[in-house]
């Protein structure tokens, strides 16, 4: 039996939780897109880290997966959530009373900064209480769950619920609020920079903490992030965004070895590591197009090397690299012998080859 | 524990620094007030020795003894700490006991319309917050702005005016019918009300718009804050939201405030009920300045000033019992 | 912007005279420039733009042309100057009508003008200017200064004001309108002076004003040029309040007769209307109470609005907007704010 469970947790491709057809996020009656056309899938039981950096639109993602974009965006497109038992969900044909069911339920999420996301002068246990009692599940046994979740993190479950937010520190006021979105046993955990206002040893010890709670409740998750190397260590495959869609997607190691795109490439290299000296360390030029004057073609051609005709005319679609690995470059290849990572050694100065995919 | 040492240990220097002050008022006058009440008696053909009569008296009743000017002012202390606050120079009656009769009205007519603006302020607030950009916002703010800018005086002429006047719904003046008997029936409450409506009215409509405009501030800005939204997703029903969550968190702020104006509105009494001639403790004052009357003056300022300062030492000593962020160790300031 | 005056000393002796004082020169003329962009040029195009600021200036405006030019055209008020008891309106040489001493009512609004408008700036410059004084250096300087500053606003803030002032205009009888504005404010600073302290005490933290004082620039020089610059808005806002309380406290105190006062004075012409002459009772009569009523709530009011304005034309999100400065970049910004990011 133990083995079939373990086999259960492997993250399925044949078996999406949420699937992102064409989501497109508008504000200024439909001007300006900052989510444009995603088309998308999260395994089950997989953790997916979406990259980006900030204005990227990477949070627009997290948001449209319980349709709860801040007004006055506009969110369009599918958004179609597969519960384990039962039939397909639209999200966005929901009513609002089924939309409240659904949020946190089935899918909830966890914020940056938990400081701001707990009401100041309640505290924390009346916070899952409420939780409970909003969502008619039984208060006593949601709160040993509760407490459960807490002990699972670390915390001391009777002090915790018994303190005001302010008691806590930063990070067991994110602990908190991870126990908080997991109290009512949701499919999915979207994570939107949870550890974004943390200090570094904090960030880590919480995603190992993360790493044991998906083992045990069979998590799946999506994190949002800007830190590359924090998320590599634990997500199972990566979603690159850049000018609010992803350019590329892959598994996690296929990505950090052998990225297809140049914009992933050049993340990469201007992460620090510890392979490459400091002096290997290269920022990329210039900076993410905003919404209103994203480049025609592909959004990244301004700033890539490697960049022809092509680019600044069409947009790419997105080509399939290798297994469940697409990334949305004319140039994939070429990419990979350009563009060096500088913390790998078997790629050297390679010469420009020239040449359509 | 320190916290309320120190608030207490403020609040009680803030009181010796008022007594200081009437005491320095008194002495520095040019003269002294003996001389300005020595002239005002010598415009009443009063003989020399009747005036010095009258003098002696008014020295008597102003506590003023013939010593060097620190043991004048540890005497006035002294004599202030057994509750001495001098005699009325009119009337001979002790001061405090003038106070002691008129206080308990302005107390009553203060604290009442300060619970009605808060009141009106909160919910009215709260609304104008919820309708954001709406014409309902538009017109209670230009309406909070338009009354907040007319003196509450000039509000109370109005009243009287369209009120007592021309229609005589309420009383012009006066705290109770003449010759009631002062017992706690139904029709005397009622009767005290009706004479009170007034006063109470003309403070209430040209406050409560101003704090509304803060009400309405604070909601907003709770509204953004990250835990409403997070408490959206959640899936707690709008009622909670609004009272645990929003209300709750944007009256607190003006918890401090609430207090503090009980004590300015009753200090600015004096206007207020010589308009409406009712003899509270701020009529006592308006009295007291007709005729200058220095002992009454001053003890009337020093109860103002005792008052105001238990008000907020009140707000200070129990606001971390309302916000559970402030610990009395680390408290934040009460304004 | 205002930091670059400070480095300008820095690039040291080698430089001779003339160098520095041309670079002197330039900020200074900079600055000038600077100062008429941010304080006049782009504030007068939100004041057009905002309904309220436009308003409340107008007021103003005509108070102190009926101040200036007014009681020049328009004969003093006195007893007798008009028949007694006029309606408004009903002849022209007393257009809002007499009292029943036969004084011209619009010659009493007038000429009370000029004083009123004295006692008002007198009440609020001071006020203003104690409470930037003491809540800068408070706030700046911290430590014992602090203490000491913070202990005495404590106690001056919690001396009822109005109070305070009756007793104080008793035994000093103030004439002049610019002591008795200041007498108005004697503790009103108070308040003004606390929040300046804990806005200065945030402001010491930003890296401008930081650097400067690493560089070994006076306490008197950071604070006249890089903090105060920056509360400016505030201070301006907070101007405008401590102005109509002056109106109010003040035409509250000639109504009660505490302060001596002539016959142009609006608190005595409501007081004699009102306590003399019996207006409200319904001899109708009640115009002697309602004339000196129009120009108190126009002059707080036109306070108000200003005040408000203030507040919108310093903040730079709508200045931004208004003065049609890059627009677009501004819309990204808050697309950027809801994509979120770190």
């Amino acid at each position: 039996m133990a083995s079939t469970t373990v086999e259960t947790r492997e993250p399925d491709s044949e078996d999406p939780v949420v699937e992102l057809r064409n989501a497109s996020v508008t504000y200024d009656d439909g001007n300006s897109y900052v989510l444009d056309h995603v088309s998308m899938d999260v395994h089950r039981h997989e953790v997916i880290g979406v990259i980006g950096e900030s204005g990227s639109g990477k949070s627009m993602l997290a948001e449209s997966m319980l349709d709860s974009i801040p007004d006055p965006g506009v969110l369009r497109g599918q958004v179609r959530y597969n519960p384990s038992e039962g039939e397909p969900i639209d999200v966005l044909d929901l009513t609002t009373e089924e939309l409240r069911q659904l949020r946190w339920e089935e899918i909830s999420m966890v914020f940056q900064g938990a400081m701001s996301s707990f009401n100041p002068t309640m505290r924390v246990g009346k916070h899952f209480e409420e939780t409970l009692s909003a969502h008619d599940a039984d208060i006593d046994e949601g709160l040993a769950f509760a407490r459960e979740l807490l002990q699972d993190l670390y915390l001391e479950p009777d002090r915790v619920l018994n303190s005001y937010p302010h008691e806590l520190s930063g990070g067991m006021q994110q602990r908190a609020l991870i126990a908080l979105s997991l109290v009512l046993e949701p499919e999915l955990l979207v994570m939107d920079e949870p550890t974004a206002a943390l200090d570094l040893l904090m960030q880590r010890s919480i995603l190992r903490l993360l790493r044991e709670l998906k083992e045990k409740y069979d998590l799946t998750m999506v994190f949002i992030t800007h830190d590359l190397p924090l998320i590599a260590a634990l997500a199972d495959r990566l979603a690159i965004m850049y000018a609010f869609h992803p350019v590329e997607i892959g598994r996690t190691e296929e990505i950090v070895q052998n990225a297809a795109h140049p914009y992933t490439r050049a993340l990469l290299n201007s992460t620090p590591n510890l392979d490459a000296p400091i002096e290997e360390m290269v920022p990329i030029p210039g900076s993410q197009p905003a919404p209103i004057n994203v480049p025609d073609g592909c959004a990244y051609h301004p700033r890539c090397p490697l960049a022809d005709e092509q680019c600044r005319s069409s947009k790419p679609d997105y080509v399939s690299v290798s297994d469940r690995h697409t990334s949305a470059c004319y140039h994939w290849d070429d990419a990979r012998d350009e563009i060096a990572l500088n913390y790998s050694e078997n790629l050297g100065d390679a010469a420009r080859s020239g040449g359509d995919e | 524990m320190r916290y309320y040492a120190e608030r207490v240990a403020r609040s009680v220097l803030t009181v010796w620094a008022a007594v200081t002050l009437t005491f320095g008022i008194l002495r520095l006058m040019p003269g002294g007030p003996l001389v300005q009440l020595r002239g005002q008696l010598s415009r009443r053909n009063m003989s020399p020795e009747e005036i010095e009569n009258q003098i002696a008296v008014y020295r008597e009743r102003l506590n003023l003894v013939d010593a060097p000017i620190h043991e004048q002012y540890i005497a006035y202390l002294s004599n202030l700490l057994q509750g001495d606050f001098g005699q009325s120079l009119k009337e001979g009656e002790p001061v405090l006991q003038l106070i002691g009769e008129a206080l308990p009205w302005t107390v009553f007519v203060m604290t009442v319309a300060t619970i009605l603006i808060f009141a009106i302020a909160i919910v009215w607030g709260a609304l104008t917050a919820y309708k954001e950009g709406s014409t309902f916002d538009k017109v209670s703010s230009v309406a909070g702005v338009l009354l907040g800018s007319i003196p509450f005086y000039v509000f109370a002429f109005i009243l009287l005016l369209f009120l007592a006047y021309q229609n005589k719904f309420f009383p012009a003046s006066g705290r109770m019918t003449p010759l009631t008997d002062v017992e706690l029936t139904v029709g005397f409450i009622i009767d005290v009300l009706h004479h009170a409506a007034l006063p109470i009215a003309s403070v209430v409509v040209v406050q409560a718009g101003l704090q509304m405009l803060s009400m309405r501030g604070n909601s907003i800005q709770v509204l953004g804050e990250d835990y409403v939204r997070v408490a959206r997703l959640r899936g707690l029903s709008d009622r909670r939201i609004s009272t645990r969550y929003v209300a709750r968190n944007a009256i607190l702020p003006m918890y401090t405030g609430f207090l503090t104006l009980i004590g300015f509105n009753i200090g600015n009494s004096v206007i207020l009920e010589q308009v409406f001639t009712y003899r509270g403790i701020g009529y006592v004052m308006f009295d007291a300045l007709e005729v200058q009357d220095y002992s009454v003056l001053m003890g009337v300022f020093l109860v103002f000033t005792i008052v105001l300062v238990v008000a907020v030492l009140i707000a200070d000593l129990t606001y971390s019992w309302v916000d559970p962020r402030v610990k009395s160790g680390d408290a934040s300031e009460a304004y | 912007m205002q930091v670059k005056h400070t480095d300008s000393d820095t690039d040291g002796e080698e430089f001779v005279f003339e160098t520095q004082t041309s670079t002197v020169e330039t900020s200074r003329s900079e600055r000038l420039r600077d100062f008429y962009e941010e304080f006049i040029y782009k504030p007068g195009l939100v004041a057009l733009d905002d309904s309220r600021t436009l308003i409340g200036g107008v007021i103003l405006f005509v108070f102190i042309l009926i101040a200036l030019i007014g009681t020049r055209v328009y004969p003093a008020p006195v007893t007798n100057q008009v028949e007694r008891s006029l309606k408004p309106f009903e002849t022209m040489n007393a257009p809002l009508g007499s009292n029943p001493s036969g004084t011209d009512l619009l010659a009493q609004v007038i000429h009370a003008t000029p004083s009123m408008l004295v006692l008002v700036t007198a009440g609020a410059v001071f006020s203003t200017f104690i409470a930037v004084f003491t809540g800068t250096v408070a706030g700046y300087k911290g430590g014992r200064t602090d203490r000491v500053i913070t202990t005495i606003s404590d106690i001056a803030m919690s001396i009822p004001g109005l109070p305070l002032v009756m007793v104080l205009a008793v035994t000093i009888k103030p004439e002049n309108p610019a002591v008795v504005g200041i007498l108005l404010t004697i503790n009103y600073w108070s308040g003004l002076g606390r929040s300046i302290r804990s806005q200065v005490l945030t402001l010491r933290e930003e890296s401008y004003v930081e650097a400067s004082r690493t560089m070994g620039v006076s306490t008197r020089r950071i604070l006249t040029k890089d903090v105060i610059p920056n509360l400016m808005p505030y201070i301006l806002v907070n101007f405008a309040f401590a102005a109509r309380y002056c109106i109010f406290a003040g035409v509250g105190l000639y109504y009660l007769g505490v302060l001596p006062a002539d016959l142009a004075n609006w608190g005595l012409q409501l007081d004699s209307a009102y306590n003399d002459y019996s207006a409200l009772v319904g001899s109708g009569s009640e115009y002697l109470v309602i004339v000196p009523m129009i120009p108190i709530a126009l002059l707080s009011l036109s306070l108000v609005l200003l005040a408000q304005g203030l507040d919108r034309i310093f903040n730079p999100r709508v200045r931004t907007r208004l003065a049609g400065e890059s627009e677009s970049i501004e819309e990204d910004d808050d697309d950027v704010v809801h994509t979120g990011g770190v």
